[in-house]
């Protein structure tokens, strides 16, 4: 009966907002947003196709993008392992008949067209995250190219395809694990009892968080080091435990180590780690006895680069001149704090 | 009859830039299935590239090489509009040949 009433109490509230009370309800703190922010703030795409906008994008025009933005990363035919699992493959025409892939109870490999389940899913995620160095810069129809040349990669769709808001369905209803989707019991069904108790704290609440427990000094290696089990993708690194523990954390340098997250260039390279590229410092010590590395290194961020340190291409980037210049003359000083 | 290559050309400066992406079990012999009976090896022997009638790549594969294999080559004397065309040969003695236009 309590959840009943909890969201009945939500949903009564939530009216109230809608009905414009919020900017009364909290005099003198910022201001109703207006109709273009939240347009710009609301782009997600549902599964029952909600919020797509109109726009078409061709598999061949799709070609010309996908080589020119994804293919260093994701590979010609979305083939690669190189920097993130394989996007296509896998899947087989007996898998878009049935709409439930079969190569999903064996123990292999997966791929993005072998799991996704909903057309909408895939559409979202290239308008909103991609390219990764660039996300967001997509136009609508480019969306829509860049996709259609996947599915048509995954054997979803023929070579003329065109892909638009309303050939969507189309494709979902050829989606290879379009019926792969399953609802457990316990968080989803409604008369099974849930898997998490979340639960206000009302009165005597703990104001503060405390480290419940540590890695104490003397056991710090014996796992080996934390940081190398670590994935090198995503905001969680491991500590380094290979050194020895550092009491304070030491002030990196604000505004430029700000710069480079800022510009993304931190979403490839580490101060002092190999992540997709080459860390700040191995940079520094390549290019230590070399006069014309400074412009060599401006050229290279600003039109992109590759085969210096590996398969993997650094895209072109843009930034601008004066922070390329400035980022390029700290990152040759060996990145200082 | 096996799926069909994914073939792409394009011209690199004056070089034609070949990646083909073929799909093949190449299965190496060695492996065994549930019932602990070894799966008979199956896997691509020959691939040949060939443009205007010119071989420009011939080789000879073994069960070393991965499921799917994805090949790059790049040949010159190669113009765009004309045909590249890629054949592989398995150990059944199933063919493949595909073929792809140079952008």
């Amino acid at each position: 009966m309590s959840r009943f009433t909890d969201l009945l109490l939500a949903l009564t509230l939530c009216a109230a907002g809608g009905a414009g009370a919020q900017a009364d309800r909290y005099p003198g703190i910022g201001r109703a947003a207006t109709p273009a922010e939240i347009r710009a703030w609301d782009i997600d795409v549902r599964p029952d196709f909600k919020g797509l906008p109109a726009g078409s994008g061709s598999v061949a025009k799709g070609q010309v993008i996908w080589d020119e933005k994804c293919a260093s990363c994701h590979g010609t035919f979305g083939e690669s392992n190189e920097v993130f699992s394989p996007l296509v493959g896998g899947t087989t025409a007996e898998d878009i008949k049935s709409g439930r892939v079969k190569a999903l109870q064996e123990p292999m490999a997966r791929t993005t067209l072998m799991k996704v389940s909903s057309i909408s899913t895939l559409w979202d995620y290239i308008n909103r995250a991609m390219p990764w160095n660039a996300p967001k810069t997509l136009a609508v129809d480019e969306v829509y190219a860049v996709l259609a040349y996947l599915l048509n990669l995954g054997d979803i769709v023929p070579a003329d395809f065109v892909l638009s808001e309303k050939t969507m369905q189309q494709v979902q209803d050829r989606l290879p694990n379009r019926n792969g989707k399953v609802k457990y019991d316990g968080l989803w069904s409604i008369r099974g009892s849930a898997d998490v108790r979340n639960v206000a704290c009302m009165k005597d609440c703990k104001l503060e968080s405390g480290l419940a427990s540590a890695l104490p000094d003397f056991a710090r290696g014996t796992h080996g080091n934390l940081a190398d089990q670590q994935r090198l993708i995503g905001p969680a690194r491991g500590v380094d435990t290979a050194k020895a523990p550092v009491s304070a954390a030491k002030p990196v340098s604000r505004s430029m180590s700000e710069l480079a997250t800022k510009n993304n260039c931190s979403a490839c390279h580490q101060l002092d780690k190999k992540l997709v590229g080459p860390s700040y410092k191995d940079i520094a010590a390549r290019y230590k006895a070399d006069d014309t590395a400074e412009s060599k290194l401006v050229d290279k961020v600003k039109k992109g680069g590759g085969g210096v340190w590996g398969p993997i291409p650094m895209p072109p980037n843009a930034l601008k001149d004066e922070d390329i210049r400035a980022l390029v003359h700290w990152i040759l000083a060996g990145a200082p704090e | 009859m096996a799926d069909p290559m994914k073939i792409r050309a394009n011209m690199m400066g004056d070089k034609v830039v070949v990646k083909v992406l073929m799909a093949h079990e190449m299965e190496t012999g060695q492996r065994k299935d549930s019932a602990g009976k070894t799966i008979p090896a199956w896997f691509i022997q020959n691939v040949t590239a060939t443009h205007n009638g010119k071989t420009v790549l011939s080789a000879q594969w073994g069960p070393a090489v991965s499921k799917n294999p994805f090949l790059e080559f790049r040949f010159s004397g190669g113009k765009a509009g004309e045909k590249v065309i890629v054949t592989w040969t398995d150990n059944k003695g199933d063919k493949r040949t595909d073929e792809a236009t140079i952008a």
